[in-house]
């Protein structure tokens, strides 16, 4: 008797409590997701580890053996040139997370801002440019579009990153638009204009705030393709300029593995892996936890 | 009835459609109608196969079989010779060297071709060769071989300046008669007839020209021993030239020696008359992998350079280089070291690596240099990109020519970091005060990994890593730009000769040959200008050798390149085909001699 008691207080608190702690509650119970977090966690910490000196640094050593076998000394063995692989694929972890987060990052943060204001001022000349801003983007093939910015902006560091920025807010941008049509006609809105409260107010400080369960799914999809973006245009020889990533390395094994060495390929491809799929499971759970139709 | 009626119709119509499936096939198939066909293939295409842009070894391959120049490089024997080919003998050359006169061989024709009147091919006559020189310097043909003869012929350049009129007479240049053709030099050019050897200086008609106008440069007609039926940038097919003259193979003349061609069947070619296919598929495959396959396959290309991925798979010991014993029976393989040079210099226009107003700092600079080639690994360099078989030597001047010198000290080949760390450390350089070196790279993953190894042996003498800059540009062209214009501080680079005489290295560092010539290093050194220019004039002998050898010293000594490697080539072609397919130097002028065994 007590234990149905106790269940039914719990349902109710939980069905009382925000939007926000229900869907935490929810993600906490994804195995999957948690799985995916985890994974994801470690592979920040080798990031952080990069970041901080602790580890990686001997990544550009050519003190090497050509081509050695997995050892003590080389865990994953060396390349062609004598440089550690494992040294190589733990410092294109920190490569990967950079690239992500900013990425993911600016092109999020743009891509609420637009969509917010064209959602906002929807059918008047702010949501004509931006949508026409969006169309034009979208028309151009990614690969072509980064080709070219990085032919515009050659020497530059990070050509790569500004085309992803430049074609990664779009999606979230007319997400986040839909979802301000559908807000501004609530009645907090209605009562924040009633009080005189200035439209940029208005935007920035009550709408977009309720934009954050989309913004977050769409910035964690928008870090995955942006590390998987980053290996292909490195592969293409359009990516990290100046480092190594782990499409760089797979690029160098595109000659090892025809003289019959895989270790490059191996675990610039087994590292990919493990984030992209652990960062998917991640995102597909978060997608699901902040769904406001399962969210109950 | 009508039933039978309509399966008889219906196997009628598939067997005239399989006839006729059959019958294409068989047209396209070679072997149906008994033609030689001989499979070659190029790392890359040739752009235009106009003479007057025959700058790259692949536009020249082809010119060399179309067309006909007036000398050539023996077939077989190395270190390279001159022959002629559609001269009858070696130009007569006057006492003070500045005037040759040259006779052509008479009753030789250009192909058949409607460019000529009721579309018969005329017989080749000096004038042709002196209005294919002009063309040249003309400047709507954007010649990409003017420098070739600029300044040297007489009245040449004068005739360009003056619109490059056709019709006028140049007096340095000029057809004594029908055969016989007179050159008149403004100072001594002993390369001169090294310069005729070359596809820059192929005959061409003057008819073909202004008829086929811009399309000339797909559209050969020339007098060479194949003619092209097909070219675009996956394939270029020669077909023989039913009119090349007869002239049967001395092998002896050619260079032939038993003891290093025995084995390849060349014997077979004795007293015969080339050439001796009816066609030549020459296959352009940009990928080693693709062409690798196509060749190993059997049924496809005939001739591949091995991919260096492919050592292991295809020798059983690289030095000597030896085919696998279950590959003997199957292909033929050459190796040779390569007319050519790999080397890496500073760009002496930048004042924190090169020449400085200051004696004292322009000392440390040089100390920096010296530093930066001590520690620069060759062997490590050959082993992990060369497969361990190049020839590293101190100096520009490869071993391909006779002015090499053997014994010239290897401490600049030799890699000692200790030294470099106490001459970086006597000269007041450390980490703090060590320039920023940029190195330019045109973006591929081999000129990536080239830099990432010379990272790897700067951070070993204390050269900070992050001092050791990555500029990336998107194509060879535009980082060779960068280099025309002086705009990095170090150059790394490769040279193949164009001619078989060291002067064609030594010109890389003449002062004024600086950028954008083809002096990358600016360097400029009072001493070396003026033997370069004393050489210049002179014939090879001993006494050119030596002011070759000590101008190569200069270089050493100066610290302003490291040098030299030269990469060992191995060529591989199918066991049935006769033949000696080398393309340096020598280009495609051996193509006429390739034979197939009979199956």
């Amino acid at each position: 008797m007590s234990g149905a008691v106790e269940i039914a207080a719990t349902t109710e608190r939980r069905s009382r409590g925000s939007l926000w702690s229900k869907a935490v509650y929810k993600l906490s119970r994804d195995r999957f997701g948690m799985v995916g977090l985890a994974v994801v966690g470690i592979y920040l910490i080798v990031a952080l580890g990069v970041w901080f000196g602790v580890w990686g640094q001997g990544w550009s050593d050519v003190t090497g053996p050509m081509w050695a076998a997995p050892s003590d000394e080389y865990r994953f063995g060396t390349n062609v040139i004598g440089q550690d692989i494992f040294e190589r694929a733990i410092y294109s972890t920190k490569v990967a997370f950079e690239v992500g987060l900013v990425v993911a990052v600016l092109s999020t943060v743009i891509g609420a801002i637009l969509g917010a204001l064209a959602g906002y001022f929807s059918g008047t000349w702010i949501d004509e440019i931006v949508l026409w801003l969006k169309g034009v983007l979208d028309s151009i093939p990614f690969y072509l579009f980064v080709a070219a910015l990085a032919f515009a902006l050659q020497g530059f560091a990070y050509s790569m990153h500004v085309a992803m920025i430049a074609t990664f807010w779009t999606t979230t941008g007319r997400l986040v638009r839909g979802e301000v049509i559908k807000l501004r006609g609530f009645e907090f809105v209605e009562a924040a204009r009633a009080l005189g409260v200035p439209e940029l107010t208005i935007i920035f400080r009550h709408i977009i705030p309720n934009t954050f369960h989309i913004l977050l799914v769409q910035a964690t999809i928008v870090f995955v393709a942006a590390i998987k973006s980053e290996v292909i245009l490195s592969f293409l020889g359009l990516g990290v300029k100046d480092g190594v990533s782990w499409g760089l390395m797979i690029a160098e094994s595109t000659q090892e593995v025809l003289a019959g060495q895989f270790n490059n390929f191996i675990w610039a491809s087994v590292f990919l892996f493990g984030l992209v799929m652990a960062f998917n499971l991640f995102s597909d759970a978060l997608q699901d936890a902040l769904d406001p139709r399962s969210v109950t | 009835m009508t039933s039978t009626l309509k399966i008889l119709g219906a196997l009628a119509l598939i067997c005239i459609a399989m006839a006729g499936c059959g019958d294409g096939g068989g047209s396209r198939d070679p072997a149906a109608s008994n033609q030689k066909v001989y499979r070659h293939s190029m790392d890359q295409a040739p752009v235009s196969v106009d003479p007057t842009q025959a700058a790259t070894v692949y536009s020249n391959f082809v010119v060399l079989n179309v067309y006909d120049t007036l000398y050539a490089y023996k077939y077989l024997a190395r270190p390279y010779e001159l022959t002629t080919n559609l001269a009858t003998g070696f130009p007569k050359i006057s006492d003070d060297g500045l005037s040759y006169v040259i006779s052509l061989k008479p009753g030789v024709h250009f192909i058949d071709d409607p460019s000529f009147p009721d579309g018969i091919g005329r017989e080749v006559v000096a004038s042709d060769f002196v209005y294919s020189l002009k063309r040249h310097f003309d400047a709507t043909t954007l010649s990409q071989a003017a420098w070739v003869w600029q300044g040297r012929i007489v009245g040449l350049d004068e005739w360009k300046e003056a619109g490059s009129d056709y019709d006028s007479e140049i007096s340095g240049l000029r057809a004594l008669d029908a055969h016989t053709i007179q050159i008149t030099l403004s100072k001594p050019y002993p390369q001169l007839v090294h310069t005729l050897t070359m596809g820059f200086s192929a005959l061409v008609p003057r008819e073909a020209v202004e008829h086929y106008g811009r399309e000339f440069s797909i559209h050969p007609v020339g007098s060479g021993p194949f003619k092209m039926e097909r070219f675009d940038t996956a394939r270029a097919t020669l077909i023989r030239n039913p009119r090349f003259r007869a002239e049967s193979v001395d092998l002896a003349a050619l260079g032939f020696d038993p003891a290093l061609h025995a084995g390849l069947g060349l014997e077979a070619i004795e007293g015969r008359t080339p050439p001796f296919v009816d066609r030549v598929d020459v296959n352009f495959v940009t990928e080693d992998a693709a062409r690798w396959n196509s060749f190993s396959k059997g049924s496809e290309i005939q001739f591949a350079k091995i991919p260096t991925e492919q050592f292991d798979t295809v020798l059983s010991s690289k030095t000597p280089p030896t085919l696998k014993k279950e590959l003997e029976n199957r292909y033929n393989m050459v190796d040779f070291v390569e007319p050519g040079v790999i080397f890496n210099t500073f760009n002496m226009d930048f004042d924190e690596f090169g020449y400085h107003p200051d004696p004292a700092q322009a000392e440390r600079n040089t100390a920096l240099r010296c530093a930066v080639i001590k520690a620069f690994d060759w062997e490590q360099r050959s082993e992990r990109f060369y497969n361990g078989i190049a020839k590293i030597y101190p100096g520009i001047i490869p071993p391909a020519v006779p002015e090499m010198d053997s014994g010239m000290s290897r401490d600049s080949v030799t890699r000692d970091v200790e030294g470099a760390k106490q001459l970086l450390a006597d000269h007041g350089w450390n980490a703090d005060n060590l320039p920023e070196l940029v190195y330019g790279v045109a973006a591929s993953v081999k000129q990536r990994q080239l830099f990432e190894q010379f990272r790897g042996f700067l951070t070993e003498i204390g050269y900070p890593s992050e001092k050791i800059v990555l500029e990336q540009f998107a194509t060879f062209g535009d980082i060779s730009k960068a280099w025309k214009q002086s705009k990095l501080p170090f150059v790394s680079k490769g040279w193949n000769l164009d001619y078989p005489d060291a002067e064609n290295v030594l010109q890389l560092f003449y002062g004024p040959n600086g950028s954008p010539g083809s002096n990358d290093a600016n360097f400029a050194d009072p001493e070396y200008d003026r033997l370069y220019e004393q050489s210049a004039v002179m014939q090879e002998g001993p006494e050119r050798t030596a002011i070759y050898r000590r101008m190569n010293e200069i270089l050493v000594d100066s610290c302003v390149a490291i040098m030299g490697l030269s990469r060992t080539n191995l060529l591989m072609w199918h066991e049935n085909v006769i033949g000696y397919p080398d393309r340096n130097i020598v280009g495609g002028f051996w193509l006429r001699y390739v034979d197939l065994r009979e199956e």
